[in-house]
């Protein structure tokens, strides 16, 4: 009882009160799938684990905008999902701690160290150079490549959280013509040999309550009531593009407020209208809800306040693979005829060039429409067709005439 | 240049099929187009009712035809009304074999006279086989990008090769999906343009008789 008063003296002195605390509790659970039955057992293993002893953590950042971190941090005011990532004792972080030879040693301390630990990990992998071209330098002239070489190669390494779609599959850092040589977590880690379970967090950026429902679903599926050894269960247990099932398995249109007008085909078709005043439909402006899993529409952004669509913008498919390069322009129902960034199809046959598909088929198709009728004018011309046709059909096949020609018969 | 047309040439059932086939691509094209961008509101519940209306219509369709081939029989050579069966038609024929060449040198103005041909000429035959690829090819595409069936492990594979060839080697391609499907309409929509031009050439002759199963 005494240990629990601790937890909750803590949540108070942050302004959280009890309610609040299990009403987090309830949506937490809402969020994992969970019945509210489950309520209880949430808030004492979170409350277990915060007296128990912190997980050590470390977030490493590759190339990125930082918005995931901003996303994670900038809360305008202490709310209790802090509390819950405090659960996560955070010893290095790479964008908000100077390089100095502190910060250097206390990151050192943790992947050398005897506890396991997670590391979180912001931003793409950039290679290009050696990872030397694009990164900060530390102190020790190390960059980002060797610190998460040596952090992922660390046996202590429970798991990587691959935050925000850059670190899941390089992101927008990636996109045409990535001159960075920016990749994903799950890629990079598989190209090093390096066997480390990685839950992939989509999106960008991706939401603190994304990372705060993967800390307490592994408080749940922990054996001995740690978050290390949670982790791994929930590394075990992903979709197959290794997301947390739950997070990401209903799409942005599935859930979206907006959806009643798109059934009825009540749409936006310019901003500043009547029609977006009346929040209908923002589809034809580009909207890649239909595409993209997620579950803004349920968990929202800025505190639960409001998101994308709700806001009156257009989903842009920020937590699908390559969506830079595959869903701009954003402000289009399609992509342009362009070009993948990598693979077999790079760079053909233009990158993001001026032609919507809508056009350029019925422009295609419209050029074959025009080949045939001056085809069409040919035939007559020739007088294969029409009244003064005479057209017959040839006496032999010139295959059957070629081998009588050789075989010395007549031509 | 076909000859008389009889009515050994087709069946009534294959008129059927032609006409269903053509009624289901005309309305999967506008209702596609309206789904792909609504230009005018109020009919996005209609168009997608149609949509997969006329999908599964489409795909039963072309099922009925291909059971057709095998046990229904037609002509299979022009200028006789002795039937066989109607695979024999899609297969290459001993009146047509190296024929393809030349019918392209016609059709190029290369070549004067009309090449001998099956009641199919060669080309004719490559188009057919292709229109069957592609029915099956944007009822594939459309199934990989319809919420219900997109998870079934045939479209996920298809999702995640499309994936892998434009995002980053992995991850889902529902978006280029999409308009693979987009673009496979607008190459039937060619293949149509092509077919209609050559079957009125002619004359009005096959098209009275797959239209209305009428002799000239």
């Amino acid at each position: 009882m005494g240990s629990e008063m601790t937890f909750y003296e803590n949540l108070s002195q942050r302004g959280v009160s009890r309610r609040d605390f299990l009403k987090f509790c309830g949506s937490t659970a809402a969020v994992l799938g969970l019945s509210s039955t489950f309520v209880p057992t949430l808030a004492s293993k979170i409350a277990g684990a915060a007296e128990s002893g912190l997980t050590p953590a470390i977030w490493l950042s590759g190339g990125k905008c930082t918005g995931c971190l901003e996303s994670t941090l900038q809360a305008t005011y202490p709310n209790v999902a802090d509390i819950v990532l405090d659960l996560l004792t955070l010893k290095y972080s790479a964008a908000s701690m100077a390089t100095g030879k502190y910060a250097l040693d206390a990151k050192k301390k943790v992947y050398q160290g005897n506890k396991p630990f997670i590391m979180i990990y912001e931003g793409a992998i950039m290679e290009g150079e050696n990872g030397s071209g694009y990164t900060m330098i530390n102190a020790d002239g190390t960059n980002s490549l060797d610190d998460l070489e040596a952090a992922a190669s660390s046996d202590q390494c429970a798991a990587i959280i691959a935050m925000g779609q850059c670190a899941v599959d390089g992101g927008w850092v990636r996109a045409f013509p990535n001159p960075s040589g920016a990749t994903g977590m799950s890629e990079y880690l598989s190209r090093r040999g390096i066997d480390v379970p990685v839950v992939n967090l989509a999106g960008c950026p991706a939401s603190p309550e994304e990372l705060t429902a993967v800390v307490v679903q592994a408080l749940l599926l922990g054996s001995d009531g740690t978050l290390e050894s949670g982790i791994a269960a929930v590394a075990a247990d992903l979709d197959r593009l290794g997301r947390p099932k739950y997070l990401y398995n209903a799409t942005i249109h599935d859930s979206c407020p907006r959806r009643g007008h798109f059934e009825n085909g009540e749409f936006v078709y310019r901003y500043g209208s009547e029609e977006e005043a009346k929040n209908f439909c923002v589809y034809p402006m580009g909207c890649k809800g239909p595409q993209t899993y997620r579950r803004c529409p349920m968990i929202r952004w800025n505190d639960s306040q409001s998101w994308c669509v709700e806001s009156g913008g257009v989903c842009i498919g920020c937590a699908t693979w390559n969506w830079v390069d595959n869903n701009a322009p954003f402000a289009g129902r399609h992509r342009r005829v362009g070009a993948a960034s990598s693979g077999p199809l790079a760079g053909w046959p233009l990158h993001g060039g001026g032609l919507h598909p809508i056009g350029t088929g019925a422009a295609l198709t419209g050029v074959v429409a025009a080949a045939l009728v001056a085809h069409g004018l040919g035939m007559k011309a020739a007088k294969r067709i029409g009244k003064n046709a005479t057209l017959k059909t040839e006496e032999m096949k010139e295959y059957d005439a070629k081998r009588l020609k050789k075989q010395g018969g007549a031509n | 240049m076909p000859g008389k047309m009889v009515k050994e040439s087709t069946h009534p059932l294959f008129v059927f099929t032609h006409w269903t086939n053509a009624l289901a691509m005309l309305f999967l094209t506008i209702s596609g187009l309206y789904i792909a961008f609504p230009i005018v509101g109020g009919l996005m519940g209609i168009a997608r009712g149609t949509h997969f209306f006329w999908m599964f219509v489409l795909l039963i369709n072309i099922i009925i035809r291909i059971i057709g081939m095998f046990t229904i029989k037609t002509c299979c050579e022009q200028g006789t009304r002795e039937k066989d069966w109607d695979y024999k038609n899609w297969l290459p024929q001993k009146t047509n074999r190296h024929q393809m060449w030349p019918m392209v040198k016609y059709y190029l103005f290369f070549k004067k006279d009309y090449p001998i041909t099956a009641k199919y000429a060669g080309l004719q035959k490559l188009a057919y086989w292709l229109s069957i690829v592609l029915t099956f090819a944007v009822a594939y595409t459309g199934f990989a990008i319809w919420g219900p069936t997109q998870d079934w492990w045939i479209f996920r594979i298809g999702n995640e090769i499309v994936g892998s060839l434009f995002g980053f080697g992995g991850g889902d391609g529902l978006m280029p999906m999409r308009l693979i499907h987009h673009w496979i309409m607008w190459f039937i929509l060619i293949f149509t343009c092509i077919h209609g031009y050559l079957s009125l050439i002619y004359g009005t002759k096959a098209c009275k008789m797959i239209f209305l199963y009428k002799e000239d």
